[in-house]
């Protein structure tokens, strides 16, 4: 097995480790107001997700082969081949930088229970790398406007008209019916947006991946021939398709708790006018071709059924705190990109090993990911305390109760010793 | 501006679909009670009225059309890829 080869695996690997980061990340966007409300149990929305976002994958036919050429000069954009001043090397680091920079980006996001974008991470991961690589020609500034910047921006403000006016229609429409009903038939109508936004997203984000597992085949000559016609080799979508849905199924319940709890106490109908309004806009912009942030969306949704509802209480402090965290989601990102490339480029410099330089950032890959696993396992948030009042002294993400049990065991052993 | 163009439009389609639909939804549900009739507190009684309840499962059954087809239009290359079934054979294809 040559050197490449080995690359290529670690490369793959990576990529599909990002699929399902990008899968439990993006759980709640769909879910969280269905599991907040009830109209769902925990672990049933998650199983309806994750088989959801598997089916919207295999449903996806659109190949995205270019997929960087929206924020980066690296690719050809019609073949989806490297340009021709980019060797195989630095072509396979920047894909394998930029997918660390996301992976990285989207775990210490969760582990803060901060909803954020899946696209951006991996977009400032790949923009990182491509400036450290090549510098400011490297990177299609255009693009990053018209494609990443302008949608971001965007996308929450109309999801938050789009879903307020949904809302206030609804509960004036609905002002004189029986509660109890209201309530039920409502929730039915919950699992079914629910359901339409966890396909609509398995239909869109799974096509990042197997856009970037193509550029890495295409560039090692594993893949040939027109893969926009042809279409892209049926275990890439598989893989693809089973790490978002495993992901999914995984369920990032620190971020579902946050959509569900932390920024509205939301109910049945503003649950299933959110949800509509994200469904609504997430396949309506993908059909006019440009594509939105399914995470943007959905917050901005459930922001805009919490001011559509007279009389419901929005935290502007932890919508505060997560529009902080978009701002800075592609500079962070570009930054791990960034170093991740240097670190292997100047390892490669150094040994002369194209292996020894991606293999180490791989391996400190694995390390800091499981780091930032094993702190979110000491204040655990799962199926079980999900709904758990939301802290509204701290706003964090961690129920106040398992905050204390902590702090206890921590003082027992300090005692001991 | 083409964004601004695009912009508009996903809000449009947006407010039709995501704010309408669900208003229809709503109407339906409505309908619905109001059809299978009710007993207030006071003790009043209000009858059912099938033909409501009809109209508003019509009502539903409608708003399920309507996702339905948004859903095939959206995967229509894929339906006419994999299974050579065109949802939509009266629409030219891109």
């Amino acid at each position: 097995m040559s050197a490449e080869t080995i690359i290529l695996v670690l490369l793959i690997a990576t990529a599909l480790v990002f699929d399902f980061t990008n899968g439990f990340h993006d759980t709640g966007n769909a879910m969280a107001t269905s599991i907040a409300t009830g109209a769902l149990k925990p672990k049933t929305a998650v199983l309806l997700a994750g088989v959801l976002n598997l089916v919207g994958a295999f449903l996806s036919v659109e190949v995205a082969v270019t997929v960087t050429t929206s924020v980066l000069k690296v690719q050809d954009s019609k073949s989806g081949h490297l340009l021709p001043n980019i060797t195989p090397s630095m072509g396979l680091t920047i894909i394998f930088a930029g997918l660390i920079g996301g992976i990285l980006w989207n775990l210490l996001t969760w582990l803060f229970g901060i909803p954020s974008s899946s696209s951006h991470a991996l977009f400032g991961g790949l923009i990182g790398a491509g400036l450290a690589a090549l510098g400011t020609a490297g990177v299609n500034w255009s693009g990053i406007t018209s494609k990443v910047l302008i949608p971001a921006v965007a996308a929450p403000v109309i999801a938050c008209l789009v879903a307020a006016c949904g809302t206030w229609l609804v509960y004036r429409i609905t002002r004189k019916v029986l509660q109890k009903r209201r309530e039920e038939g409502f929730r039915w109508g919950q699992i079914a947006t629910a359901s339409l936004v966890a396909l609509s997203h398995g239909t869109n984000d799974a096509q990042k991946t197997m856009g970037v597992i193509a550029l890495a085949l295409i560039t090692t000559g594993h893949l040939t021939g027109d893969v926009k016609k042809d279409g892209l080799p049926f275990w890439i979508i598989l893989s693809c398709a089973l790490a978002i849905g495993f992901g999914t199924y995984i369920g990032g319940w620190r971020v579902i708790r946050t959509l569900g709890k932390g920024l509205v106490e939301i109910e049945s109908p503003q649950g299933f006018a959110a949800e509509a309004s994200s469904a609504a806009i997430i396949l309506s912009s993908s059909a006019a071709g440009m594509a939105l942030s399914t995470t943007h969306v959905a917050t901005g949704s459930i922001l805009g059924s919490g001011v559509g509802k007279p009389g419901a209480e929005v935290r502007w402090a932890v919508a505060g705190r997560m529009a902080v965290a978009w701002f800075i989601t592609l500079p962070a990102a570009g930054l791990v990109g960034a170093l991740s490339f240097w670190l292997s480029h100047g390892v490669k410099s150094l040994t002369g090993s194209d292996l020894a330089g991606d293999g180490l950032i791989f391996v400190i890959l694995v390390a800091l990911s499981f780091y930032m696993w094993w702190r979110a396992q000491q204040q655990k948030v799962d199926s079980k305390n999900v709904n758990a009042d939301w802290d509204e002294t701290t706003n964090s993400v961690v129920p106040a109760e398992v905050r204390e049990a902590t702090k206890v065991t921590k003082n027992k052993d300090t005692a001991a010793v | 501006m083409t964004y601004l163009e695009s912009i508009l439009k996903v809000l449009l389609v947006g407010l039709v679909l995501g704010a309408g639909l669900p208003a229809v939804f709503a109407a339906g549900l409505v309908a619905y009670s109001n059809g299978a009739g009710r007993t207030e507190s006071d003790g009043s009684v209000h009858a059912p009225n099938p033909a409501l309840k009809y109209f508003g499962i019509l009502l539903f059954l409608f708003v399920a059309w309507v996702i339905l087809t948004a859903v095939a239009w959206i995967t229509r290359a894929t339906l006419i890829h994999h299974f050579g079934f065109d949802p939509f054979p009266f629409m030219a294809t891109k």
